[in-house]
């Protein structure tokens, strides 16, 4: 097995969750009603927990330890997409990003119940319950506020216009995309994105919002190869923060 | 009324009777959780929300985020038909009497109220053409030997359970202890912080 492959699937997953989390997290205290401020910033913990899990599986195969990893590289060094730096704007944009992201990330773990990598099998089996319910989260709500008010129905048609193109940078192919498919550790970007695709359109049918051509959209792509926005590198500053004060301290 | 004051201004007007305002929250939904496989569900509290499904997905953060659980399930506060409610040594059960039977047959669960102050808990379910008739079946196979202050009957089909395949939300949360303070061990850590600066 190629472990430089291996490694590039398993830091931009970990990545992508470390970096959404956190965002997602910048809501507590903030949500829209108590009980989704609850429910959203479980979301979040549990999405720094699974990046957490994949950093000790890199840590396994000769990385450093998961705390070094996540605050001490800089923007330029992490693989996440770019969807997930974005900040969160309001609500509803939070929420479309919540779904077309989440929607993709439980059919990769979904599809990676299958890898050759026997551990990442087992992790992909262990967090099926969690994805289930962020999903099931993300579907109920844009099927809610897709169909209730004018209002709601303008601000998600808009956001997800806003995220679309970002999202179709999940799907970013590596330069070891034959490889990591050969091998069978996961079945690739574009199958991936094909049952996305299938997916959230089930999903907005149930709803008034309609997804725009795709065709028509360019992908915003470069977050695999460490091209960022601007919004990374500040959201790694505040998240690093307590860190650097004493980076041995136990917490 | 003419004032300065914000409050006196806010009075109603005398004589004037004013339409009740409508309401500017969601309506309220009630929670069960079962703490283990096996145990009977218990009613945990209520959740604001603009339908069932919304409830049940608010409801599972809200009330399960911390302790273990297998499964939950909501229902509209509206369709939870409630007892009078008794004291001391009597029952509840004393004031049910018998119901002429109905031909139409729906399943009712049923939950007791044993203790003032703690939760209604589940005991079984019945079937019946209306609550009332209900309780009367449950007063014979639930009630019997027991004072019960406050009984509850909800039609099973208006509940949104937790589904078979869904019984796996749980799954990780043992592992979550970071969500209990005790998972700190603030008191251990002064402690040694203090014996620290003593010496």
């Amino acid at each position: 097995m190629n472990q430089d492959a291996l490694k590039d699937l398993l830091y931009k997953m970990a990545d992508d969750l470390l970096i959404l989390g956190h965002r997602n997290s910048e809501w507590t205290g903030f949500g829209p009603l108590l009980e989704e401020d609850i429910a959203f910033s479980s979301m979040a913990q549990d999405k720094v927990g699974q990046s957490y899990a994949l950093y000790q599986l890199l840590h396994s195969l000769g990385e450093r330890q998961p705390d070094t990893v996540a605050f001490t590289r800089n923007a330029n060094q992490f693989h996440n997409c770019q969807l997930v730096e974005l900040p969160n704007m309001e609500y509803d944009f939070s929420l479309i990003r919540h779904f077309l992201f989440d929607t993709a990330d439980a059919l990769r773990w979904e599809m990676l119940t299958q890898s050759s990598y026997e551990l990442l099998a087992q992790l992909a089996k262990k967090i099926k319950g969690e994805l289930r319910y962020h999903t099931l989260h993300a579907n109920t709500w844009v099927k809610q506020l897709g169909s209730a008010t004018e209002e709601s129905i303008a601000r998600l048609q808009t956001s997800l216009e806003i995220a679309l193109p970002y999202s179709l940078g999940i799907f970013e192919e590596s330069v070891f995309e034959r490889e990591i498919i050969t091998t069978g550790i996961f079945g690739g970007e574009n199958e991936l994105k094909k049952r996305w695709l299938s997916k959230i359109e089930e999903v907005i049918a149930q709803t008034q919002l309609h997804i725009p051509e795709l065709k028509l959209i360019t992908p915003v792509i470069g977050g695999r190869i460490g091209q960022h926005s601007e919004h990374l590198q500040p959201l790694l500053d505040e998240m690093s923060e307590v860190f650097r004060i004493d980076p041995s301290a136990e917490w | 009324m003419q004032s300065l004051d914000p409050r006196v201004k806010r009075l109603p007007q005398l004589g004037a009777t004013n339409a009740k305002q409508a309401l500017d929250q969601f309506g309220t939904y009630e929670v069960f959780v079962e703490s283990k496989a096996g145990k009977p569900f218990q009613h945990e509290g209520s959740i604001h929300a603009p339908n069932l499904e919304m409830a049940y997905v608010l409801a599972k953060e809200t009330f399960t985020r911390r302790f273990t659980c297998t499964s939950i399930y909501v229902v509209n506060t509206g369709n939870v038909f409630t007892s009078p409610t008794t004291e001391g040594n009597q029952s509840v059960y004393e004031l049910v009497t018998a119901n002429a039977a109905s031909s139409e047959k729906k399943v009712f669960e049923i939950y007791h109220l044993i203790k003032r102050g703690k939760q209604h808990v589940h005991v079984g379910n019945v079937e019946a053409g209306t609550p009332e008739a209900a309780l009367t079946i449950a007063k014979n196979l639930f009630g019997e030997g027991k004072i019960v202050y406050n009984v509850w009957a909800i039609e099973q089909s208006k509940i949104r359970f937790t589904s078979a395949e869904e019984k796996d939300l749980w799954n990780t949360l043992p592992e979550k202890k970071f969500r209990d303070a005790s998972d700190y061990k603030g008191g251990d850590k002064l402690k040694n912080f203090l014996e620290k600066t003593r010496n």
